[in-house]
């Protein structure tokens, strides 16, 4: 059985991710579950079922995410840092890393050596971050997956300038019943939740090249419109929703 | 003075861009005719005078474009002392104002996102917002705008220009004069005048320094008297609208009034409200009012919403409903006999201490009720303005006493002057039939 | 840890009132405490509270006035002024204006009521202003009380204060050899919100005795805006291993007036307030807020400065971009966050923090 040295959960709002890395940071495995409310029950869930393949006796356990305080860990460290350190061991370069989860966007400056220089995040409300595309896609019983698709191929876009994610959802509605086209609609809707969140990255001073992480990095509607706002190509590492676990269990190692 | 942008100046402002104008104003005046868009079913004609508002406020833009290097430049609030800075010769520009003109042409969201982008809150005044927003990214529909060389702030409209100046002149590293005029809760204390008598005087050598240049008190009478005079024909331009049916409502009246804050104290402003007043007592003699099929007649409290007003105008005058007054309007105007040309400095620590904005929530709801007996109103529109909280706080109750005590119908609109996303078509729509439904 | 009891807000009145003392619910921000006191006034501040219920506010206040105004109303309207007798409402922005200008015109409390006009410069022609106005407020507060003490009087009081002045200062600068939480130390500082000189100068003075020459061997921060509300904000510092090592709050340094000159004891209690610490509110420059700030660092060792903003309060928003682009340029840390003070510190806030002191601490390795 292959022996882990550390291990990082990340706790989200929405979602669990566990990743395991060897003493290099090599990930061995990575995890990712709809979060369940009894996070405690979840995760020794998970870990048990992790011990049929690894050695995780002796593992570090670094945790993040709302639901850390709810898991037994050897450390707790906030996802600003873990999501920093993940990005830029996986990237292994500075710059600005954003972080779109379900409630929260983070944006991160990240220094050359990998430090954390500064970083905001959204107000309280939630336009411009997962939640608002999410509500619409409930609401329009159409998935963010396609939502993402007719975005891309709209020729045209409807201007949606709510601020708030719930009267977004209702303006939506009334755009479709004034007879705009879905798919018009649906490009203005990425465009407002783009818009927030390059205010954030101009409001904490661009530094590129542009990183992604969090489970919307994968919109390719939302990649694609952050670099027609910001003139620059993100970079979106091959599974973005681990970023903040990895980070946690990289922390881990230097423990 | 520098040679090279007086000669630009003189070039492209004096003889090329003024005849132009000009000659545009002739032409439209000649061929006066409203725009395809205007609902000529529901409303009276634009005013044909209007076409010289277009002109002053080109104009005025226009020279801004290239009067640095020409004229010593001075930024001011709305409210500011400005008949000073005229005696010295200032090209004084309007940050509120130019906020306003890019909330008309809908400009303004697109640049208050510049501000917001570099970290001011979307909870500070959008004027401030659109301003700050125009000096970081240069975005403006006038073209360009001329950099100060004084800021003047003079917080009887609000404190928050106090901060929203300090912010200018972190930017433009210029002197800042604050005129800081002591919120009037009843009545003006002696202290207060005197306060502020002495900070208008102590503004003069500053000016002076900045203008390089001394001040002329016959001229300064002279500009008071210019000033006080287009007051006067502004507020007599207001009253007006006792007539029933009224001859130009209050949406008219925000587009109007641009000369009144912008351009006071010159004499082609007096001209202007002469022959704005004339045109306006040859529509009463006709029998022409605002809204064609004028029903309702109501006042309008707090800052217009700029990039709403065909919206508003429309839906109301659909309904037969005609906004005849308001206290904003109004606030350029009723300060008017105030002004003493003999004693210019007293006279203006007094006139610029009692602008409607700088007294209280109950004086406010006693100019609302004069207006609605005076101009025989059945109700009234309390615009909630999210950026103005000095004029917006007690309308709760304002709106309360009028719909009890007077027995006026009473709406409390929420949006805000300059920022769209706080204003709802649809909501507002409802909210709007609703209140014509009352005063049915 | 010291330990030190401090009585309540309602004790400290139930007692002043059995002393025969009047009572003045004082709203935020700046006013000569020394005033109310010559008359025989306990001034008893009303910041907020936090956790008010605020309903009963919206019937005079729209949304988008600020949280402390809104409480300040609720806390009113719900009767807990009763007790007062007198109400004084300073002039510190455009919503406390519309706070008291209500209050005059369409609440009408019972009370006596007080408003103070605060100039905003830092110069002569202000401090003769205030003199005047706090001679108006003297004048009123003769009438309601029913004799005018000395000037004798006054300026005991005055000096009174002054001194306090002088041994809060002290103890800010020898902040980190006290044996005090961040909660626990400024619970002390603001219970001058409301105790009588004499009794918070003793409070003063037993932590004075307490001081030791060990250090706490922690990373400290600077803590800026209104108020520290909810107060548990300072926890989540201290379980980061972290402290509030200064602070720039209207509640507590940004009232630590210095001496004033004058003999007139009008002009003294004026000089105080128009020459007190840099205030977004009275609007100075960005150059005294900032070498302000960055002095406020220098003297504490601080690593780094959390503007704490109550939503809606314009005064400070305006200073924050361009305040955290000097400060950033001087190598100086720092984080805004937006606090609502009837709201539980959400998770957000806490995470915000955290990663703040983290970042803070990698930094310093």
């Amino acid at each position: 059985m292959e022996k882990v040295k550390s291990i990082g959960i990340d706790a989200g709002s929405t979602t669990l991710k566990i990743v395991g890395v060897e003493e290099e940071g090599k990930i061995l495995f990575s995890v990712i579950e709809d979060a369940d409310p009894k996070i405690e029950e979840q995760t020794d869930k998970l870990l048990g079922e992790l011990r049929n393949n690894y050695d995780i006796e002796n593992s570090k356990i670094v945790a993040t995410g709302y639901g850390s305080n709810l898991i037994k860990a050897d450390k707790k460290v906030t996802e600003i840092t873990c999501h920093a350190k993940g990005i830029y061991e996986y990237f292994k370069t500075g710059g600005t890393a954003v972080d779109i989860g379900g409630q929260d966007n983070k944006v991160i400056l990240i220094s050359k050596n990998g430090k954390v220089v500064d970083f905001i995040m959204n107000d309280k409300c939630a336009s411009g971050t997962g939640r608002f595309l999410e509500n619409t896609s409930w609401r329009l019983k159409i998935s963010t997956e396609k939502m993402a698709e007719l975005a891309i191929s709209s020729d045209n876009e409807v201007k949606i300038s709510s601020t708030c994610a719930v009267f977004a959802e209702s303006e939506v509605i009334s755009q479709l019943s004034r007879g705009q086209k879905l798919e018009h609609v649906i490009k203005g809707l990425h465009r407002a939740m783009v818009k927030r969140i390059t205010s954030m990255v101009y409001a904490i001073g661009f530094n590129p090249p542009l990183m992604l992480s969090g489970g919307v990095a994968k919109n390719k509607a939302v990649a694609q419109m952050l670099e027609e706002e910001l003139g620059e190509k993100p970079l979106i590492p091959e599974n973005p929703q681990i970023m903040g676990a990895f980070g946690a269990a990289l922390i881990g190692l230097s423990e | 003075m520098n040679l090279r942008d007086s000669i630009k100046y003189l070039f492209s402002y004096k003889i090329a861009g003024e005849t132009f104008i000009k000659l545009n104003t002739k032409k439209a005046f000649k061929n006066f005719k409203p725009p395809k868009s205007w609902r000529t079913d529901i409303l009276a004609p634009p005013l044909k005078t209007g076409v010289y508002t277009k002109e002053i406020i080109a104009k005025h833009y226009l020279e801004g474009r290239y009067v640095n290097g020409v004229k010593p430049v001075a930024w001011v609030t709305s409210g500011a002392p400005i008949e000073i800075l005229k005696a010295l010769g200032f090209y004084i520009l309007y940050p509120e104002n130019h906020g306003a003109l890019c909330g008309a042409r809908k400009a303004a969201l697109e640049i208050s996102e510049e501000a917001e982008k570099k970290g001011y809150s979307m909870d500070i005044c959008s004027y401030a917002r659109t301003d700050i927003g125009s000096i970081l990214s240069k975005k403006t529909p006038v073209g360009k705008l001329p950099k100060p060389d004084l800021l003047l702030c003079c917080t009887n409209i609000c404190q928050t220009v106090l901060y929203w100046y300090r912010v200018l002149a972190e930017y433009y590293k210029v002197p800042l004069i604050v005129i800081d005029t002591p919120f009037v809760y009843d009545e003006a204390k002696e202290h207060d005048i005197e306060y502020v008598k002495k900070q208008l005087e102590a503004s003069i050598d500053v000016s002076e320094m900045v203008a390089k240049k001394s001040l002329s008190f016959t001229k300064l009478k002279e500009i008071v008297k210019l000033s006080k005079m287009a007051a006067e024909l502004w507020l007599e331009i207001m009253s007006s609208n006792k007539n029933i049916p009224s001859p130009i409502s209050v949406f008219d009246q925000f587009i109007h009034m641009a000369p009144i804050v912008e351009k006071r104290g010159d004499a082609v402003t007096v001209d202007f409200y002469s022959k704005m007043l004339k045109e306006i007592k040859e529509r009463i003699k006709n029998g022409i009012g605002a809204v064609k099929n004028e029903k309702k007649r109501v006042l309008w409290d707090n800052l217009p919403i700029w990039y709403k007003i065909k919206f508003l105008s429309e839906f109301l005058a659909e309904h037969g409903v005609s906004v005849v007054a308001s206290t904003y309007t109004n606030a350029w105007g009723e300060l008017a006999p105030m002004m003493d040309i003999e004693r210019p400095i007293e006279s203006m620590a007094r006139t610029y201490t009692y602008p409607i904005l700088n007294r209280g929530t109950g004086h406010k709801l006693k100019t609302m009720e004069m207006m609605v007996k005076e101009f025989d109103l059945d109700g009234a529109i309390l615009h909630s303005d999210r950026s103005c909280k000095p004029y917006s706080v007690g309308q709760v109750d304002q709106r309360l006493k009028l719909l009890n005590e007077l027995g006026a119908a009473a709406l409390l609109l929420e949006a805000d002057h300059n920022d769209p996303r706080a204003f709802s078509d649809e909501q507002s729509k409802s909210r709007l039939k609703a209140f014509v439904e009352m005063m049915e | 840890m010291l330990h030190i009891d401090i009585p309540s807000r309602k004790e400290v009145i139930e007692k002043a009132k059995s002393e025969g003392k009047k009572i003045a619910a004082i709203y935020p921000i700046h006013y000569p405490r020394e005033l109310f006191r010559s008359f025989n006034i306990q001034p008893i501040e009303v910041w907020g509270p936090p956790k008010t219920d605020t309903k009963k506010a919206n019937a005079h206040l729209q949304s988008y006035i600020c949280s402390v105004v809104q409480s300040g109303l609720a806390f009113y309207l719900e009767k807990q002024l009763d007790i007062a007798d007198i109400i004084a409402v300073p002039h510190s922005c455009d919503s406390l204006q519309g706070l008291g200008s209500i209050f005059k015109d369409f609440i009408n409390p019972k009370h006596e009521l007080i408003t103070i006009y605060l100039p905003r410069e830092k110069n002569k022609e202000n401090v003769e202003f205030l003199s005047n106005e706090l001679k108006r407020i003297y004048k009123q507060l003769s009438e309601f009380c029913g004799f005018s003490p000395s000037s004798e009087k006054l300026m005991e009081e005055i000096k009174k204060e002054e001194e306090i002045d002088e041994i809060v200062d002290k103890l800010y600068r020898i902040r980190e050899n006290l044996p005090l939480s961040s909660r626990g130390f400024y619970a002390i500082l603001r219970s001058r919100e409301y105790l009588s000189p004499d009794e918070f100068k003793s409070k003063l003075e037993y932590i004075l005795l307490h001081a030791s020459k060990g250090r706490l061997k922690k990373t400290g921060v600077v803590f800026s805006g209104l108020l520290p509300e909810p107060m548990e904000i300072f926890d989540i510092i201290d379980e980061m291993d972290c402290f509030v090592a200064m602070d720039d709050m209207a509640c507590c340094m940004r009232r630590v007036y210095g001496k004033g000159n004058s003999d007139d004891p009008f002009e003294r209690m004026a000089e105080r307030i128009v020459n007190g610490p840099p205030d977004p509110t009275k609007g100075n420059s960005f150059n005294e807020r900032f070498g302000f700030l960055k002095s406020l660092i220098e003297i504490s060792g601080a690593k780094g400065i959390v503007f704490y903003n109550v939503k809606f309060c314009e005064p400070e928003y305006f200073y924050h971009p361009i305040l955290k682009e000097k400060l950033s340029k001087a190598g100086i840390k720092s984080l805004i966050i937006e606090t609502d003070i009837n709201e539980p510190i959400s998770q957000q806030t806490i995470t915000r923090i955290k990663a703040f002191t983290e970042m803070l601490r990698e930094n310093e390795q």
